[in-house]
């Protein structure tokens, strides 16, 4: 359980602490990467909550969201269309349903131990 | 239990990354907001400074268009007020030459005296007439005078002027209602050298007025000081 943890504190510092910086023109591919690992993490504790978690789905789907947005932006800029928007609006539709599902669910175990007790 | 230590490296990893990427993008986007730290409204301002510059600058130029206009302007009246000053003081100075020649005003300078003086009692001329000095003798000085380029004359040290005249009134004559008696001493300003050979042309006045008995004589003088014409010694 500490695992993950150590390795989140591990990667916050590693990024605060790089003096690397990535050109102007990839800053919308950085933010949609961060959208989707996001999208994919919020998606992971929802399945877990309800119990359909999949270890595999979750590290294909996390690894995979980052690169397909990536790529999306990427295809987009190319074509002169903005389609990064378009990933922006699909893992923030996404993140808002996902939390909403993930706090029903609290309310609802909550509510059920209140019952309880 | 190795199943689920599998699941927490890959756990972990994924954590990592998500980390790195979390708190690369904040760095990056706090680097990026304070380097274009532009919002609308401070291009809203800069602008509108802008222009009032703008403004500014354009009044200025507009002023100091003027300004140079104006100081144009300045210098053109001031050379008018020259040219106007010039034109003044020559007038001033044309004036004062016109007062010299009319007899205004005190005029000194080189010139010749004339002294008609009566003759002696001359035994072979019975009439008394005959050896006096007539007006007509102080005249023909004046004229030849006048006629050299005498430039002021008095008779007897008083001024005579353009409208001056000259009568016989017995035995004196009268200069301006002046009567003046003989020796009469005509005091002339002009050339010394061309009035003195004036009247001493061969046949001229000079001879006419021995002719006539009068004893004349001629001086040149240095200086010579007439008083303006009414200005008048008589008493």
């Amino acid at each position: 359980m500490w695992l993950p943890l150590i390795g989140l504190i591990i990667g916050i510092t590693l990024g605060l602490l790089t003096n690397w910086r990535i050109p102007d023109e990839y800053s919308s591919y950085l933010s949609i990467s961060v959208l989707a690992a996001l999208d994919t993490l919020i998606g992971g504790i929802r399945a877990h909550l309800q119990n359909v978690y999949d270890e595999n789905v979750f590290l294909t789907g996390f690894f995979f969201n980052i690169i397909l947005a990536a790529s999306l932006a990427f295809l987009g800029v190319h074509l002169g269309v903005d389609l990064y928007l378009a990933a922006v609006f699909a893992f923030g539709v996404r993140l808002f349903q996902n939390i909403a599902v993930i706090r029903r669910i609290w309310l609802a175990k909550w509510m059920e131990r209140r019952q309880k007790s | 239990m190795k199943k689920v230590r599998g699941n927490d490296v890959i756990l972990s990893f994924v954590c990592l990354v998500l980390g790195f990427m979390l708190s690369f993008s904040y760095q990056y986007t706090k680097e990026q907001t304070a380097k274009r730290n532009v919002t609308d409204r401070q291009w809203q301002k800069e602008y509108e400074y802008r222009q009032l510059l703008i403004q500014a600058q354009e009044k200025n130029s507009k002023l100091k268009k003027q300004l140079l206009k104006k100081q144009e302007q300045i210098h053109q009246i001031e050379k008018e007020l020259a040219n106007e000053q010039n034109a003044y003081t020559g007038l001033v100075k044309e004036a004062e030459q016109l007062r010299m020649y009319i007899g205004k005003v005190k005029v000194k300078g080189k010139g010749i005296e004339v002294t008609l003086a009566d003759a002696s009692y001359i035994p072979s001329e019975q009439n008394a007439t005959n050896y006096i000095v007539h007006e007509q003798h102080v005249l023909k000085v004046i004229h030849e005078l006048l006629l050299s380029g005498a430039e002021a004359i008095a008779i007897n040290g008083q001024r005579i002027s353009h409208r001056s005249y000259i009568v016989c009134n017995g035995p004196v004559i009268e200069v301006d209602g002046v009567q003046h008696a003989a020796p009469f001493v005509i005091s002339a300003i002009g050339d010394p050298n061309v009035l003195t050979s004036a009247l001493n042309i061969a046949g001229g006045v000079k001879d006419q007025l021995v002719n006539d008995h009068v004893v004349v004589k001629i001086a040149s003088k240095e200086e010579i000081v007439l008083d303006p014409v009414f200005h008048t010694n008589h008493d």
